[in-house]
Order: structure tokens, then C-alpha cells, then sequence
């Protein structure tokens, strides 16, 4: 039968994906391991290609290594690099390439890999993120097997420094197209796994050029909302926040004698960013109003819980030549409300702040919207995603005000490029950072630096808020791990664990999970399919599929048309914030998003037809493979919330169906009623709070994967279950009552009670068996309901599940995931309303033909 | 059947349903003095009075920014109501008719609206919000509409089931035979007649519409800030678990009284106008 087939062959999907995804970890030395918590997870592991803070957070030092690199207190050392020499006029450099130095697939280093790393960045269709910085850069040339000289137009003082960030890391050119997903560089550690929504895993490399890292495996585990993060913290998920993202509880963290907290500096320079090239603030007066109205003291201490230094102009507080402006523009209302009188407003005007994910921009927005509303501004707050936030206020600056943190050291110069998106363009300042830029005597450049500094602060060309700290958060056993973050990433070259290794046992590979699913699956449509050959007429059957595969049909047209009038370039919140249009044009007729929607559409739906979902943009794998993922954890945890509220549903109804007094049987079902009036994400939320950070017997959320063993995996999947369950079991035990109530009114019923049988007899041998039919086709349609609609329990426990991979998918723009997803829900919902009619249509000889 | 014949058999004095209308009336209560400014003072930001414990001043206590959590209880309603009722309405207006047409007229057009009802059923509510989220930005709107997709067939089929069995019926025979159209019938002597039964599934669709709306608000589709509301109210609380417990409790209790009460009156509402709900 063609449903037996398609079972097979999603079975065996499953396998391959599966197994593809779920290579065996080598065994753990006892040097360590440890989990690293970040609130981002990485588009992809390539840092020349992407600008996203994460990506450099896995990989920036631990994998891939750069000519230079900077060290933990921000100073250039070598790396690649062992030594090099600059010619006096400043236009030639000499790198002298470390010998020995091998790639992590073998190959050795040489100057060609430096040349072929460079030029890839410099070239003018590139996506690296630095790629304007390297035009002086003239000339790239190998000049032996290990010496590599970059030639420059003009002296570029800061190039030492450029060439240690993360953007501009040497690769090979055999291994650099595919280091989005499987990153080869020199350092370190090697890429283990991703798994995708959920950790980075790196392996120590046993030979690394210098001193073997101490720590065997280290995991970055993506817990993107800072509410799970203590909690992830306190049960032990993670050992380290490199970045923590909810300060409020910095308190709590440090009076805990488990736990290390370093708040240090990071290159951050919070800004409350303001559109220069739109009216009314292409007037100074209303700029200087605005930075006037912000008390900064309360944004600290409200949105930062008093983390983080005040800044009065573009630079961090701790580079050299830093000079402090914060009394530049004192806090004033009363100065600001006459500044803004002077230049015509004196009712104040609207406007609209957007604000980013980032906890801070969130955090600060609402405190800023109530300090502008003191001077009359009226501030409309819009919560938007990255995705918008680059489209709508980086690309487009269609934006009044935003708040966004700059991480980039020393990056004063964006003040200067043309079109970016402050809207500030001042002849004056570009002049300067010419200047500042062939000057290369220290005292000198401090002076100058002050002056952009000045200049910068004296146009107010945005409000300066605070320095982001960098907010660490360790367990006491973690040593090594950086204090400051003079460069975007979270190096654990130097960093050991002494915590004891925890042996897994039981372990169960997602493969084995995908098998056991599949087989499930193909037994039930076998079973069924034998039983439907039996009783259904196949006028009926044909009929029903007709009708099942319009509503399929129609199900992806909507989608299609929904999904194509979606806001966002997929393909520029891929690329990040610095791709040049060539590069984006590139990337769109790599993936096809160039042709008509017509056949895009037709590619969609043939590529179904043949088993290819396509590629996802941001994870850059095969979408089959990343449903597969996530299908490992969806469908399990519907399966196992689906025997919780079975398990609570029947003893409930059969109870208020058995009890003799009505009374009894009333309040029985008040208890339902009430379960399934709470709302599934508030009783996850409870969950955590009793069962996870009081009493500690189960994980606060994250899933360790299958290969973890099945008992971790189980534990893990319990309170999602039991908040799922919790509902639908309510549900379930009041249509099994219905069901038992109507059916004891029924003959057959009062015959077997006049017979003689007690109540209780009655119910369970002639009752019960009626009630079943409602009971099942409603567990039917909960079944699909808990696979698509977990979106909130999952959120509420970080799962890696198909709800949160459609709602990331979403928010990242990333719509071939999105469009196949969705489809593939509906498409669930779908079968299972025909399954579960067929069923009925089994069960009542009266097939009800036409509709319900 | 009539619905006056219907309510002579309600029981006298029934605890849930007053409990039920009381919370109905709480909610409509707290909507009117939100939009009359009532609750403004204590939301006001003051980050020197945050994570006040539950007392004599604040009796529900504050926040992290120092607003009255009560107060914000209060406000949030106007968004978790607003939304619900509005999303019942486009439920009522779009499924409604298509339930009528579907059972006047049968064949083709019974077919249709099936087709319809099954993918905007077999679209989950929060599904569809996200998806809409994407295109028209997060926001009361984008909640309305989804929830208001999501309710269209739901009422449409509740229509349609009960407008045929009601099109047997010797009322629906007269006006034919006085020539009148399956529209003209649907709308002039089946629509009066399913009022009763309307009203009692719109009270427990704005119960599930407000805990879908807290639902959108907690992962942030929902109401915008500074509007509050009871979802974010939650989102925002579970951080601060450990400094301010109370934060995760009110609004939650809050919701779940709100569901509970508003599906309790939906559920006798059912019973009492209901022909085919008693037992």
C-alpha cells in the first residue's frame, strides 16, 4: 500500500538524517569538559563570511586562528604568525609564517593559505565583514613557503590589530566553501557536532602547534532567553555564561558559594541610536535635547541592575586615549524641554523606538520611552527581530531611534562611511580619520583620538549610553576563561575544568530513536491499511484522499503566497551587517530566491515530490535533515505527553463516571476544568520552579540528545510533557466523561444493570468500550496538536523541537525552512483528521459521507 | 425550540455560573477604568521602588521598573480582552455566514467552506500568528487575526451542524412554502434561533482567546510593550524567579482564573441554551 511505502521511506529518511547528524563522540578524557551557555546560536561557523556576534563566540581562537591575534587584555600577539617586520614608511608588512602548523584535516599551513585567506577578503564581491578595511591593501604576495608580504596604498595603523579579529582568520582553500557547516581551521580544538537549535560541540586537537588546550570537549549550548539561563545554571546544564544576559540575578549568583562571577569590559558601546538624515533631528538642537533628557543612571540601574560603565561619545572606556564626556550633556529635562522649544517644538513630537532581541536594548527601551515622555516626546516602543532590524534600520534607515550595543573595537570610523545607517555625514570627521589613520606616533594618535572623540559628542550624533559589560558567570570548578572581551569571542584554549567527568552510560543514538519511530509508524499505517482494505469501500477511501490532498494543495498555496509577502531579505540577514549588494546577489541566485514566485513554487513542490526539501539559508544543511533533528525530539515529547494525559484522563473521567454521587462526580470534573483553564506555558514555568530550581530532580530545560543515554533524555523531556499533558488531559478526561455518562444512559447499559451487574461492572465492561471512540479520534487531533503546537512549552524549556525550529526559522528569515515546516504540520494535522475519519468510518457501519 | 423554552429549565441557584459571570463582569470592569487612566499612577516607572514585596502599599507588590504589579493585572486585561473579543468577532462575522451558506445551500458551496474549514483548522493558531507576526509585524493586530482565522471555523461548523438539524424543523417548511430563499431563510429564521448557542461558544472562544493571547505575548507576538500584558507580565517574571516570586504567580493566577471563569459560564451558557448539551 502506497501509505506502507511512504512510511518506509520516512523511516528510512529519518534514519540517514539521523545518522548523519549523530557521529559518535569519542570518549571524554579526564582533562575536562565543559558547557558553555550562549544566548545566540550562529547562522553558520564561518567568521569571514558572517558578521553575527556568535559565530565568533564558538569559533574565533578555539577553531580558526589569524595571521595575529589579540590577547585576553587586548594587546596583538602572534599566532600564525610567529614574527614579522614593517617596512618604515608603513606600506610594507613581513609575515613570517610559524612552521609545522597543520590544518585539522592534515593539510600543512603555508603562505599561499595567508594569501588565499586575504585576497578572499578583499575581493570585491566578498561577504567578509572587514572587507572595507583591507582597500589600502594593495597587494598580497607569497614570497616563500612560510614569508607572506601585504603591500598597502596608504599607512594602516591599526592593521596588526585587524588582522587578529576573527573576520580575517586564515583558512585553506580546499576546506573554506564548506566551513559554514563543517569549519576546518589550525586551532585549538576541531569542529565535533552541531546540533542544530541546541549546541556546538569542539574536540580537542590533539595536534595543535602550541600547547595542547586541557579541556578534551567543550560544548556551547545555545540558550537563547535569559529566563533559563539561571536556571540552567543551578541545575547544572551549563558550567559557564561567558556573556550572562539577566543581571538581575548577579546578586543571587554571587552570594552563591557555587559560583564565580566577573563582570569585565567588553568593546560594547550601547547606543541610543539616532536617524541624523531624518527630520527633526537633522537639527542639533533636538539631538542635543535628546541626550540631555537621558538620565543614564537609571538606564544603568533599572535596565543593567548597575552594570556598565556610562560613555559619553563612540569609544570604550579602557582604550588608550579614551577622554570622559558623560558630563557633556548632563541629565536636564528642564534644558532639553527649552532646547526643543528653541527648535520648534515646544509640544514635544512622536517617534518610534525599534528595539532589537538583545536584553539590554529591551531592557533600556522602556526606561528611555518614559524619560523621553518627560520632555514631551511621544515614543511608540516596536520589538523587532534581527532580521527587521537590519532590513528595516541598517539597509533601509527607515527608523527615528534604536537602541543597539557596537562591539567592534575601535570602530569609531563608522561615524565616516557613506550611507551608514546614523545618517551623519560631516566632511570634517572623515578628514580627521584621514589624518588619524596615516599618523602613527602614539601621542599624536592619543590626541587625535580625542578629537573624534569630541567631535562625535559635540554633534550628538546619538545618544552615548553605557559600555556593555561583560557579565561572567561560572561554576568555582571552571578556570581559565577570559575576563574582558577585547574581541568578540570566548576563547577556551587556556581554560580546564577540576569538576569530575560524569560517565554516560545507556547510550542511545537518535538514530536508534529515529529507527524505533519509524517502525512505530510503519506498523500502525500497515495494521491500519489492512483494516481499512477490510471495511472501507474504495469509492469512499478514494474520495477521502481526493479531498485530503485539495486541502494539501490549498494548505501550500496559502502558505507559498503567505511566506512570499514576508518582509526581510533572508539572504542579507545571512550575510550580516557588512555584505556588499554583490555578494547578497550572488548568495540569492545560489539559492534560486532570483526566480519568478511562480517557479519558485513549482521548484518547492517538485522538490517535495522528490524527497528534497531544499537547503536552509541560515543553517546552510539539507531542511529534511534539520526536521529529522528536531522530529527526534517533537515527536517523542508529543508521544510521551500524550500517555501523561492519558494517564491522567482516565482514571479522572472513569472516576467522576463511576462515583454514585453526583456530587463527587461534579467535583471530579471541577478538577478538570480547572487543569485545563491553566495555561500550559505557566504551568511550565511552575514546573521549573518547583521541580527544577527548588527541589533540583529534573533539568530546568535543554535537551542533552539521545546520545546522552535515554534515562537524561527522558528526564529532560518530563516537565515539557507534564505541562503538555497537564491541559490535554483535562480535555481528554471530559470527553471520556461525556462519553461514559451518555453511554450509561444508553439500554444496553441499564439491560446489563437490571441483569444484575454493579455500577462499577457496567461502566468498565459495557461502557467504557462505547466511550472509546470519541476518546481516540480526540487523542488523535491532540497528538497533532502537541507535535506543531509546542511552540510555548518549548520555548518556556529551551527544547530544541519543530515549534522552535519554525519560529527561529521565522525570525531569522530563513523561509525554506519555514514554508516545508509548515506544510509538513499542516500536513500532519491533516492525516490524522483523515486517519482518525477513516477509524470512525471503520467502527460506525454508517460511513458519513460528504462532510462533518 | 425556543430559547425562552430552554432557560425555564435551568436549575435555580448555580455557584460556577456566578462565579464564572462575576470574573466576566471583573474583566469588563477593569477594561473600562484602564481606558478611563485608573491604573496610569501605578504604572509609572520607578526604578527606586522595584521588587516591593507584596504589602499594604502595593498589595500585589512591583517589578522590576517599580510599577504596581496590581495595577498592571488591571491594565493587561484591556489587551488579553481586547484581543479575545475582537478575535470572536471576526470568528462570528467570517463563520457565521459561511455556516449558513454551507447549510442553506449544500452541495457545492457545503463543500467548499469544508475544504476552507479544514485548512484554517489544520493551521495551529500559534503557527499562524508567527507566520503572520512575520508579515504585518508583532502586535494586537497580528493576535486578532490569527486567533480570528483560527475561531472562523469553529463557528462556521458549530453553524452549520446546528442550522441543519433546525432546517427540518415546521418554521423553516412555512417559510418556504412562502417562498422565501435559503439565504433569506438562513439569516431570517435560523440565525435568531442559533443566537443562544452563538453566544454560549463565543464566551468559551474568548476564554481560549485570552490564554492564546497570553500565549503570543510570553513568546512576544502579543500586545507591545508599554502596553501591559499578562504573557509578557510571565516572560518577564521568569527571570526574576529568585528575586520576585510573586511576579510569576499573580499574572498567572490572574489568566488562569480568567480561562477558568469565562469557559465555566460558556459551559452552562451551553446547558441552559443548548437543546442538544443537556442531559
Amino acid at each position: 500500500m502506497s501509505q506502507a511505502r511512504g512510511a518506509l521511506v520516512l523511516g528510512l529518511a529519518l534514519y540517514l538524517a539521523v545518522g548523519a547528524t549523530t557521529a559518535a563522540a569519542p570518549a571524554a578524557h579526564a582533562d575536562g569538559v565543559l558547557t558553555i551557555g550562549l544566548a545566540l546560536e550562529p547562522p553558520n561557523l564561518d567568521p569571514t563570511a558572517t558578521s553575527a556576534e556568535a559565530t565568533e563566540d564558538v569559533v574565533y581562537a578555539n577553531l580558526f586562528e589569524g595571521l595575529t591575534r589579540i590577547d585576553a587584555d587586548g594587546r596583538v600577539a602572534p599566532a600564525l604568525a610567529e614574527r614579522w617586520s614593517v617596512s618604515p614608511d608603513g606600506l610594507h608588512y613581513r609575515f613570517f609564517l610559524r612552521p609545522g602548523v597543520r590544518f585539522h584535516d592534515g593539510t600543512p599551513l603555508s603562505a599561499l593559505d595567508a594569501k588565499y585567506s586575504l585576497d578572499r577578503a578583499r575581493a570585491a564581491d566578498s561577504a567578509n565583514p572587514l572587507n572595507a578595511l583591507l582597500a589600502p591593501v594593495t597587494a598580497v604576495e607569497v614570497k616563500s613557503e612560510l614569508v607572506l608580504e601585504v603591500d598597502l596604498a596608504r599607512p594602516v595603523a591599526d592593521l596588526l590589530t585587524y588582522l587578529g579579529w576573527g573576520n580575517l582568520v586564515i583558512m585553506n582553500a580546499a576546506t573554506s566553501a564548506n566551513a559554514a557547516t563543517h569549519p576546518v581551521g589550525t586551532g585549538p580544538f576541531r569542529f565535533g557536532e552541531w546540533r542544530k537549535g541546541d549546541a556546538v560541540v569542539l574536540e580537542r586537537n590533539e595536534d595543535y602547534w602550541g600547547a595542547r588546550a586541557r579541556l578534551a570537549r567543550v560544548t556551547y549550548r545555545f540558550i537563547p532567553d535569559s529566563s533559563t539561563s539561571l536556571a540552567a545554571l543551578s541545575a547544572g546544564d551549563v558550567d559557564a555564561f561567558s556573556n550572562f544576559t539577566a543581571p538581575e540575578n548577579l546578586a543571587a549568583l554571587k552570594a552563591d558559594p557555587r559560583f564565580e562571577v566577573v563582570v569585565g569590559s567588553t568593546e560594547g558601546k550601547t547606543l541610543l541610536a539616532i536617524n541624523n538624515a531624518r527630520p527633526p533631528f537633522t537639527d542639533l538642537r533636538v539631538r542635543r535635547a535628546f541626550a540631555l533628557a537621558i538620565d543614564r543612571a537609571a538606564i544603568i540601574k533599572g535596565a543593567m541592575y548597575g552594570y556598565g560603565a556610562p560613555i559619553g561619545s563612540h569609544f570604550a572606556t579602557h582604550q588608550r586615549g579614551y577622554i570622559d564626556l558623560t558630563q557633556r550633556y548632563p541629565y536636564d529635562p528642564a534644558k532639553a524641554r527649552a532646547l526643543l522649544a528653541e527648535a520648534g517644538f515646544p509640544h514635544g513630537f512622536s517617534v518610534t523606538l525599534k528595539l532589537p532581541p538583545p536584553y539590554y536594548a529591551r531592557r533600556s527601551g522602556e526606561i528611555i520611552a518614559s524619560q523621553l515622555a518627560a520632555i514631551g516626546i511621544r515614543v511608540r516602543l516596536e520589538n523587532i527581530e534581527w532580521a527587521q532590524w537590519l532590513e528595516q534600520v541598517f539597509k533601509n534607515r527607515d527608523f527615528d531611534l534604536t537602541i543597539v550595543s557596537h562591539t567592534e573595537p575601535l570602530d569609531y570610523d563608522i561615524y565616516a562611511r557613506p550611507g551608514y545607517y546614523f545618517g551623519y555625514s560631516r566632511p570634517a570627521y572623515q578628514a580627521l580619520l584621514e589624518t588619524l589613520s596615516r599618523t602613527l606616533d602614539p601621542e599624536e594618535r592619543t590626541r587625535l583620538l580625542g578629537d573624534v572623540q569630541r567631535m562625535l559628542a559635540d554633534d550628538a550624533v546619538n545618544v552615548f549610553l553605557f559600555e556593555l559589560p561583560k557579565l561572567g558567570v561560572w561554576r568555582r570548578s571552571v578556570h581559565g576563561l577570559w575576563h574582558d572581551q577585547p574581541v568578540q569571542g570566548v576563547p577556551v584554549a587556556a581554560a580546564w575544568s577540576d569538576a569530575a567527568v560524569a560517565g554516560t552510560s545507556g547510550a542511545l543514538s537518535g538514530r536508534v530513536v529515529a529507527g524505533l519511530l519509524g517502525s512505530v509508524g510503519l506498523l500502525t499505517l500497515v495494521l491500519g491499511a489492512a483494516a481499512v482494505a477490510r471495511h472501507v469501500t474504495p469509492y469512499y477511501l478514494l474520495a477521502r484522499l481526493g479531498s485530503l490532498a485539495l486541502t494539501l494543495l490549498v494548505a501550500s498555496v496559502a502558505i507559498f503566497v503567505l511566506i512570499e509577502i514576508l518582509p526581510g531579505d533572508p539572504a542579507a540577514y545571512m550575510m550580516g551587517l557588512n555584505a556588499t549588494p554583490a555578494a547578497i546577489a550572488r548568495l540569492k541566485s545560489d539559492y534560486g530566491l532570483d526566480a519568478s514566485p511562480l517557479a519558485q513554487y513549482g521548484a518547492w513542490l517538485g522538490g517535495i515530490a522528490r524527497g528534497d526539501l531544499g537547503i536552509s539559508y541560515t543553517y546552510r544543511v539539507p531542511v529534511a535533515s534539520l526536521i529529522a533533528e528536531r522530529l527526534i525530539v517533537s515527536a517523542p515529547l508529543a508521544l510521551y505527553a500524550l500517555l501523561l494525559a492519558v494517564l491522567i484522563a482516565f482514571p479522572l473521567g472513569l472516576a467522576a463516571a463511576g462515583a454514585s454521587r453526583r456530587r463527587t462526580s461534579n467535583s471530579l470534573m471541577g478538577v478538570a476544568q480547572v487543569g485545563l483553564a491553566i495555561p500550559n506555558f505557566w504551568l511550565g514555568i511552575l514546573l521549573i520552579l518547583v521541580f527544577a530550581v527548588d527541589l533540583a530532580w529534573f533539568p530546568a530545560g535543554g535537551f542533552p540528545g539521545w546520545q546522552a543515554g535515554l534515562g537524561p533524555a527522558l528526564r529532560a523531556l518530563t516537565l515539557p510533557a507534564l505541562a503538555l499533558a497537564v491541559p490535554q488531559g483535562c480535555i481528554l478526561a471530559r470527553v471520556l466523561h461525556g462519553a461514559l455518562s451518555e453511554a450509561q444512559g444508553e439500554d444496553y447499559v441499564r439491560t446489563a444493570r437490571a441483569k444484575g451487574l454493579t455500577r462499577r461492572q457496567a461502566l468498565w465492561r459495557h461502557a467504557l468500550p462505547n466511550a472509546l471512540v470519541p476518546v481516540l479520534t480526540v487523542l488523535g487531533l491532540q497528538f497533532s496538536f502537541l507535535l506543531a503546537g509546542a511552540i510555548l512549552v518549548e520555548t518556556v524549556f529551551s527544547l530544541p523541537g519543530l515549534g522552535r525550529l519554525i519560529f527561529q526559522a521565522t525570525v531569522q528569515r530563513d523561509l525554506i525552512v519555514v514554508r516545508s515546516v509548515v506544510l509538513l504540520l499542516v500536513a500532519a494535522v491533516v492525516v490524522v483528521n483523515f486517519l482518525v475519519d477513516i477509524a470512525a468510518s471503520i467502527i460506525d457501519p454508517r460511513p458519513r459521507q460528504g462532510t462533518r | 425550540m425556543s430559547a425562552a423554552r430552554v432557560t425555564k429549565a435551568t436549575p435555580p441557584r448555580d455557584g460556577a455560573f456566578i462565579a464564572g459571570a462575576s470574573i466576566a463582569a471583573l474583566l469588563l470592569l477593569a477594561v473600562a477604568a484602564n481606558m478611563l487612566g485608573a491604573f496610569d499612577p501605578g504604572l509609572a516607572l520607578n526604578v527606586d521602588a522595584r521588587f516591593l514585596a507584596p504589602g499594604a502599599r502595593h498589595f500585589l507588590g512591583t517589578d522590576a521598573l517599580g510599577r504596581d504589579v496590581a495595577a498592571m493585572i488591571a491594565a493587561g486585561a484591556t489587551a488579553s480582552l481586547g484581543v479575545a473579543l475582537c478575535a470572536v468577532a471576526v470568528g462570528l462575522l467570517g463563520g457565521v455566514p459561511l455556516g449558513l451558506i454551507a447549510a442553506a445551500r449544500g452541495g457545492l458551496a457545503d463543500e467548499g467552506v469544508a475544504r476552507l474549514n479544514d485548512v484554517l483548522f489544520a493551521l495551529p493558531p500559534l503557527l499562524l500568528a508567527v507566520l503572520l507576526a512575520a508579515t504585518l509585524g508583532p502586535g494586537a493586530l497580528t493576535a486578532i487575526l490569527a486567533l480570528g482565522l483560527f475561531n472562523i471555523p469553529v463557528f462556521a461548523r458549530i453553524t452549520r451542524a446546528s442550522a441543519r438539524t433546525l432546517l427540518t424543523r415546521d418554521f423553516v417548511n412555512a417559510a418556504r412554502v412562502a417562498g422565501k430563499g435559503p439565504l433569506a431563510i438562513g439569516f431570517q429564521h435560523l440565525l435568531p434561533n442559533l443566537s443562544g448557542l452563538l453566544i454560549a461558544q463565543a464566551t468559551i472562544q474568548i476564554a481560549l482567546g485570552i490564554a492564546a493571547e497570553a500565549g503570543l505575548s510570553y513568546v512576544g507576538l502579543g500586545a507591545q510593550p508599554p502596553a501591559p500584558s499578562w504573557g509578557r507580565m510571565l516572560h518577564d517574571a521568569q527571570t526574576l524567579t529568585a528575586i520576585a516570586p510573586w511576579l510569576a504567580w499573580f499574572p498567572g493566577i490572574a489568566l488562569a482564573g480568567s480561562v477558568l471563569g469565562l469557559s465555566v459560564l460558556g459551559d452552562r451558557l451551553r446547558e441552559r441554551l443548548d437543546p442538544r448539551a443537556r442531559r
